[in-house]
């Protein structure tokens, strides 16, 4: 049992230190442990041995005059190189160049001369991960480090895994794109040249009343301190006040946050709803008349700005044909038909083409053609074999393009007059109400990698493809 | 063994029908003339009055005529390919008359007629075509100001000018027909290439492609590069729709341009109190705003400012983009990784709302908007770049160039970085449709250009408060937005199908 436990560790380390940072990571995470060990590493010293060894077999070499012959050897190539390629050097360059090149070729010989000694009286080179590992062959070296070395250990089982590794390196991931998009918005709005305190207070504000405003809302602080409260603020959902009405920017946030969210989520729904049945259609009866129609339909879809659209919209089926209401209002389901076919328009035209074209050339791969020869009919093949692969890019091309719905909602919210996240961050940019921008934007990234995470990690699941990958990586 | 033959001679006239792009052509032209002869006739009559349009029904009939036209052109040239396989000179013939439906405007008609009619068609036959249509299509919008009760004081030499250059272009075209062949030109034709060339001044991008293409043929001997253009440009004008965008953006381009010269600038900014909210008529086709500012001028004026920032929205990132994933793609692991995961901030921000962040930092005006929308596309760019670079740093020549010992920042950019540009450009295409509609929409929201500039975002902003009662001003703007993104897209989508090596 602590044989099995001790070799699946020792797997594991090895493994892991092959990257840097995982490195780095473990010896954090056992730094008792490791202390303790390095202490008895370099007391051992056989890695002493090896220097001493290499020593020997590099005089050795010089004292045969090798490094002279490769000299040589390395002005003769460098003077042939010379006169094919009509370049004029200096011999003295060239002398230059031989010796760095010889001088190299020295110290990479003997060092593979003396590891290859050192493997023929069967020792290893030692450093103090090999060391380590050896270590952690032992089951009773395992017995008496695990309380020590508990982190490290659960974080070596973590890595043991390779769907928990790619998780977790996912996760790294978008908490770092979070912190950088925090950090770059910050910036983008700290270095602007306008003043909110003066476009608050009025051009008739005195000194002391606009230093007063700075220092109720922390903008006579350094750069880096105020960017440390902004990040602090976004992770603990405490952004302060805005500049204008003094209102709690994360509450207004999560109050108009749902709206939003709602109106995209139903979009996305009627455009996966709509779009890939079309885009089916037109993949099975590719250049037809119907294809045709579909894609242009399609391609005009993704013309219309959502805004023109909106207006047609109100212009047609509230004031014309009095059928649904202009505005939206909370709770009244009639009003979100407009908002909703208007956000999800270009989403719906992009997905229709994109499956399209997906299925398109998935049809034409060899593993269809013999699904066919081997008798299955073209319902079977296409339901069974072709539609489930061609999703696979669809469902990311969804991920993305919700993002960006996300983002264009702000210009549907202001022609349906819909008090949103999009709708509030446009009313703050004028003064520029800097947390409420910041909390928006933030916010709907945040929203935005975190759907696109879960994406990611759906698809290692299910996707065999990279699975595999994964797996062997 | 006769049956055999026959059947064979069957299935080869059905394929012959199947493969002909102008019988393609012809049905594409006949539905999109039907739709818009619904169009006018919806518009001709007034449901709540009865009333008839004398002037829209006028057109509806003009236009239903050359469709129905157009449906008997498009059945016979059926029954011409199912019976011999080849399209018989009398139909082809039958294209001279339907040049007129050009009179009414029907320019899909007039662009299939003059397919039609030419059998052989070289490439710089359909350039010349193209550049024909352009210039009229020019000098009919400039025309429009006729109507206006004065005109600006370059209005008259220049649509002399502009008449006399379209003389120009019809003579070149009857010369191209007479004496230029699919890799040869003879040798005078020098001179008219480089008088089209110093005519492209006037903004129609055609003539400039026009006079290339004949210089190349006039000048070069060199038969591999014609044989790619001529296959490239081949590609891209038989794909009726393409050039139906491409057609679109150059028209507006070249209007762009004219218009300075035979447009009023003032009616399009001053304010003019006696002429509030006309509704469309002579004067002012697309009627007037709630200043009395012509409509129809400010959409003209406006195509300037669109064409510019979509550009310019599209060249900035593409450049910026294009050279950090090149960079990423060529040199090591590390630099790749540190570039790539930088540009996941950016691209983790939906480009509308990081161009508002931008605009609420810096302020509203078209230099700030252009640089708004530029940052947030970089990321694309950088990717669709590095993929290719990764792609292309595989091939032989690349090898080739470091054993002749070529410098790494030389191979990037002298070898690499040329062979992979095709998608970059069919990439570019594709989002500068979406670059317009985010300029127009951020004016729209009051972030964009500077409210005072007639451009087609602000028009709208107008045209919304007004919706109930003069909703013409809404109309008119979005439908040229939609005009333009919906020809880009097309020119991409058509550009994508001609450059893209997987489709060969």
């Amino acid at each position: 049992m602590s044989h099995k436990a001790a070799s699946f560790f020792g797997h594991s380390f090895r493994k892991a230190s092959g990257r840097t940072a995982y490195q780095v990571l473990l010896l954090l995470a056992g730094l008792p442990l490791h202390l303790f060990t390095y202490f008895s590493y370099i007391r051992n010293g056989r890695d002493r041995q090896y220097t001493s060894m290499l020593n020997s077999v590099q005089s050795g070499l010089a004292d045969r005059g090798q490094k002279e012959k490769w000299l040589e050897e390395y002005k003769d190539q460098l003077e042939r190189k010379q006169k094919f390629f009509r370049e004029n050097v200096s011999p003295a360059d060239i002398h230059r160049e031989a010796e760095k090149l010889a001088d190299e070729k020295l110290s990479a010989e003997s060092k593979r001369i003396s590891e290859m000694r050192l493997e023929q009286t069967g020792q290893k080179k030692e450093t103090y991960f090999s060391y380590f590992q050896s270590l952690l062959q032992k089951p009773a070296f395992l017995v008496v480090s695990f309380i020590p070395g508990f982190f490290m250990y659960v974080l070596l089982f973590l890595m043991s895994n390779p769907f928990i590794l790619y998780i977790a390196e996912r996760l790294v991931q978008s908490v770092g794109v979070i912190i950088g998009v925090a950090v770059l918005v910050f910036t983008i709005l700290y270095i602007s040249p306008f003043d909110p305190a003066t476009n608050i207070l009025g051009e008739s504000a005195t000194q002391e009343q606009i230093s007063n405003f700075n220092r109720l809302h922390g903008l006579d602080l350094s750069y880096w301190q105020q960017l440390w409260n902004a990040l602090k603020g976004i992770a603990t959902f405490d952004l302060g006040s805005s500049f204008a009405g003094n209102e709690d920017v994360a509450a207004s946030i999560s109050n108009k946050f749902p709206v939003t969210l709602t109106i995209a989520l139903f979009s996305v729904i009627m455009a996966i709803v709509i779009a890939i049945p079309v885009g089916i259609l037109s993949a099975t009866r590719p250049n037809s008349f119907l294809d045709y129609s579909f894609m242009f339909i399609a391609l005009i879809g993704l013309s219309i700005p959502n805004f023109w659209q909106g207006l047609i919209f109100i212009l047609g089926f509230s004031i014309h044909l009095n059928w649904l209401p202009a505005t939206y209002s909370p709770g009244h389901a009639l009003s979100l038909i407009m908002p909703v076919v208007v956000l999800g328009t270009a989403l719906t035209a992009s997905i229709a083409r994109m499956m399209r074209s997906s299925l398109l050339e998935i049809i034409n791969e060899d593993y269809i053609i013999t699904a066919r020869a081997k008798g299955l009919s073209y319902a079977q093949t296409l339901w069974r074999h072709a539609i489930g692969n061609a999703m696979i890019p669809v469902v990311t091309v969804i991920g993305l393009l919700f993002g960006g719905m996300l983002g264009g909602a702000a210009v549907t919210e202001k022609v349906f007059n819909i008090r949103g996240i999009g709708s509030y961050i446009v009313d703050k940019q004028f003064i520029p109400d800097i947390p409420a921008i910041m909390g928006g934007v933030v916010y709907i990234a945040i929203t935005i990698s975190l759907v696109n995470l879960l994406i990611d990690i759906l698809y290692a699941l299910l996707d065999p493809r990279i699975r595999s990958k994964i797996d062997h990586s | 063994m006769r049956q055999v033959k026959s059947m064979k001679d069957t299935i080869w006239k059905r394929h012959s029908l199947a493969v002909s792009t102008e019988y393609t052509q012809a049905n594409f032209t006949w539905v999109l003339s039907l739709v818009l002869t619904v169009i006018f006739l919806w518009n001709s009559i007034s449901f709540k009055t009865g009333d008839v349009h004398p002037v829209v029904f006028g057109l509806f009939c003009v236009w239903a005529v050359t469709t129905v036209f157009q449906v008997c052109i498009t059945r016979k040239m059926k029954k011409d390919l199912l019976q011999t396989g080849v399209i018989q000179p009398g139909t082809r013939h039958l294209g001279y008359v339907q040049l007129v439906g050009l009179l009414a405007g029907n320019i899909f008609a007039g662009a299939f007629a003059f397919n039609l009619v030419n059998a052989k068609k070289s490439v710089e036959y359909t350039f010349a075509v193209y550049t024909l249509l352009t210039q009229l299509a020019v000098l009919a919008i400039s025309s429009v100001n006729l109507f206006k009760p004065y005109v600006s004081d370059t209005f008259l030499p220049s649509m002399g000018t502009l008449l006399l250059i379209g003389l120009f272009y019809l003579v070149v075209l009857i010369l191209i027909v007479l004496h230029v062949h699919e890799y040869e030109a003879p040798r005078w034709m020098t001179w008219v290439a480089l008088l089209l060339l110093a005519t492209a001044v006037s903004g129609n991008l055609f003539a400039l492609l026009l006079g290339w293409s004949l210089l190349m043929k006039t000048r070069s001997s060199d038969h591999s590069r014609m044989l790619k253009w001529n296959v490239t440009w081949e590609k891209i004008t038989r794909n009726s729709t393409a050039m139906l965008g491409m057609f679109f953006i150059l028209l507006m381009l070249a209007i762009s341009i004219t218009s300075r010269f035979t447009f009023d600038y003032a009616l399009a900014v001053e304010n003019n109190y006696s002429a509030i909210l006309q509704p469309p008529s002579a004067a002012y086709p697309f009627g007037t705003d709630n200043f009395g500012r012509d409509v129809f001028s400010r959409i003209v004026f406006g195509a300037r400012i669109s064409l510019l920032v979509g550009l310019a929205a599209t060249i900035v990132p593409g450049v910026i983009g294009g050279f950090l994933g090149a960079i990423a793609g060529y040199y090591s692991n590390h630099v790749d990784n540190w570039i790539m995961r930088l540009l996941d901030i950016l691209y983790s921000i939906p480009g509308i709302l990081l161009a508002i962040a931008i605009i609420a930092a810096f302020g509203a005006n078209t230099v700030n908007l252009i640089i708004a929308l530029s940052v947030g596309a970089i990321p694309t760019y950088a990717r669709t770049m590095r993929a290719n670079v990764l792609m292309v740093s595989n091939y032989d020549f690349v090898d080739s160039a470091k054993a002749l010992g070529e410098s790494d920042f030389a191979i990037l950019f002298k070898q690499v970085v040329p062979n992979s540009l095709a998608p970059m450009i069919v990439k570019s295409t594709l989002t500068i449709g979406g670059a317009v509609i985010a300029t127009s929409s951020l004016s729209y929201l009051g972030l964009g250009v500077e409210p005072h500039i007639p451009e087609w975002g602000n028009i709208l902003k107008v045209g919304s408060s007004y919706l109930e009662t003069n909703s013409y001003l809404a109309i008119f703007p979005g439908l040229a937005i939609i005009l333009l993104v919906l020809s880009f897209n097309f020119l991409g989508d058509g550009l994508r199908d001609a450059l893209d090596p997987k489709l060969d």
